[in-house]
């Protein structure tokens, strides 16, 4: 019970920590895509304690409030069920349902706050915000069930298992297609261009987040680290083979070797849709439901269809 | 309880290595504004960010002149920003009307009407000006000087007078009845209770 605890601890710690440190990297990586310098990487650290530590709060009643909460508490469940490296707190069989469950509804705590907020530039924003999740589902659901097929299992922490034996599972063509659609999909739940359309910053003001400021705007800003943390460590999990290193003595260097080589993994599906968001503009609405329909869809079904072969 | 004033310190400098930016960018001094943000000057190793919503704001940026229409609009938004706020009025035009000095419909003192913590002088201030400006909010926040937020609040009284000499009893609810309106209904729900 107490070592549960103990665990459960230093993974929300850690991914916090390293969520913060992830925003940083995508702040400096587009900062130098752009020949700037960029902020310190510790940016986002400084930003999260200012909006916290701000002396007047603007509240606009208790759906705005839960919402936030409901949002961060969900993305800290998603964070539980992820394996990280061998320390893992929950596990169930289909929690790879559950996970990708669990990555989006963080979004719709944000919407109920956004909207309850009534302004309309937090409408029109929640209102893409949900479009853009009917998108990304179909991909997603074609990709998660590829994997399932070609496993046989629903199980993360026995995808990764199986993927130690049998080498990562973007060496296998029908998950190939599969991660390329779930990487497009990505990009949306990270919020980066050329998906960014519920946020659209010069356009609609930041949509579901203009009305947050002061400690709810720093809550959710912990939510997001977290919730990048969560979603790179999701996708290194299922697709780029995990990390499950047993080649030492000592549970603790064991320990220690996995999360480097994850770190190294989460880095690289970061600086992938870094890339992505710096070079594009951005889609409107339709277009971008109309991508996600048509060129995901049909690379992660036939992903599907190859891996039930 | 925990004791927050303990913390104070790592709270200002925090507070002065990240302010975001709402900037009103009414007159000339909008076009330097790219420069600063790009490549050339970038702010943003300071950590200043442009933020389009006035709920996160830290920083006002008053980039011009202003005129009773755009004024109503200024003290709407400075009020919607949440404590600890800093308003950087930039150009000769905000501080005493600069070349509108003898103009029937331009402000010339910004100061009467909301609190100015820095003013940067010049027509139009270079970019350079800008980041000197900005240097000297970031020092002025360190050693807490830069109260502007608080002295609103003490002096309510004497604003309020001034804002209602130009506009007129009751403007407030007006402008923001027609710009922020699911505000002013919420409010109202609130008196009924
Ligand atoms: S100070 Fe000069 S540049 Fe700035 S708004 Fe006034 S006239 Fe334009």
């Amino acid at each position: 019970m107490m070592e549960t605890a103990l665990k459960a601890l230093f993974i929300l710690l850690y991914a916090t920590f390293v969520g913060f440190m992830f925003m940083g990297i995508i702040r400096i990586v587009t900062a130098r895509i752009h020949r700037r310098v960029g902020p310190p990487i510790y940016q986002p650290i400084l930003d999260t304690i200012k909006l916290l530590s701000k002396k007047s709060n603007i509240t606009h009643g208790v759906i705005y409030d839960f919402g936030v909460l409901y949002a961060l508490g969900a993305t800290i469940l998603a964070i539980m069920f992820i394996p990280l490296g061998n320390i893992g707190v929950l596990r169930a069989y289909g929690d790879l349902i559950l996970i990708t469950f669990l990555l989006e509804i963080p979004m719709l705590g944000i919407m109920f706050a956004a909207m309850s907020s009534g302004n309309p530039y937090a409408g029109i924003g929640a209102q893409r915000a949900l479009l853009t999740m009917l998108a990304i589902q179909v991909p997603l659901g074609f990709a998660i069930v590829a994997l399932a097929e070609f496993y046989g299992t629903f199980s993360t922490y026995e995808i990764v298992m199986a993927q130690q034996v049998s080498g990562w599972s973007i060496a296998h063509l029908p998950l190939l297609l599969a991660a390329i659609a779930y990487d497009l999909v990505l990009q949306a739940m990270f919020g980066k261009e050329p998906f960014d359309i519920m946020i659209a910053p010069g356009e609609i003001s930041l949509g579901p987040m203009v009305e947050f400021g002061g400690k709810h705007m720093g809550i959710l800003q912990i939510q997001h680290a977290i919730a990048l943390f969560a979603e790179t460590l999701f996708f290194s999990n299922i697709f780029l083979g995990g990390a499950v290193v047993t080649t030492f003595a000592s549970p603790v260097l064991n320990t220690i070797a996995s999360l480097a080589i994850l770190l190294v993994k989460q880095i690289a599906v970061l600086l992938v849709a870094t890339f992505m968001g710096a070079i594009f503009p951005r889609f409107t609405i339709d277009q971008a439901a109309k991508f996600y329909w048509k060129w995901p869809t049909i690379i992660a079904a036939l992903g599907a269809i190859l891996a039930s072969l | 309880m925990v004791d927050w004033r303990l913390f104070d310190p790592l709270f200002e400098y925090a507070r002065k290595r990240s302010m975001w930016i709402v900037s009103f960018c009414t007159g000339c001094g909008g076009i330097e504004m790219p420069p600063l943000a790009t490549s050339r000057y970038d702010f943003e190793r300071f950590g200043v960010m442009p933020n389009p919503s006035p709920r996160m704001a830290d920083l006002f940026l008053i980039t011009g002149y202003v005129t009773p229409k755009t004024l109503k609009r200024i003290i709407i938004t400075y009020e919607m920003q949440p404590d600890p706020k800093y308003v950087l009025a930039h150009g000769s035009c905000p501080l005493n009307g600069g070349i509108y000095w003898d103009g029937y419909n331009a402000i010339k003192h910004l100061d009467k009407y909301i609190p100015v913590d820095v003013a940067i002088a010049g027509c139009m201030p270079r970019p350079e000006a800008v980041m000197d400006g900005i240097q000297k909010m970031m020092e002025l926040i360190e050693t807490g000087e830069a109260d502007g937020w608080k002295r609103y609040k003490e002096n309510y009284e004497w604003y309020r007078k001034n804002q209602d000499e130009l506009f007129g009893e009751g403007w407030r609810e007006k402008t923001a009845r027609r710009w922020i309106p699911w505000l002013m209904d919420k409010k109202k729900e609130v008196k009924e209770e």
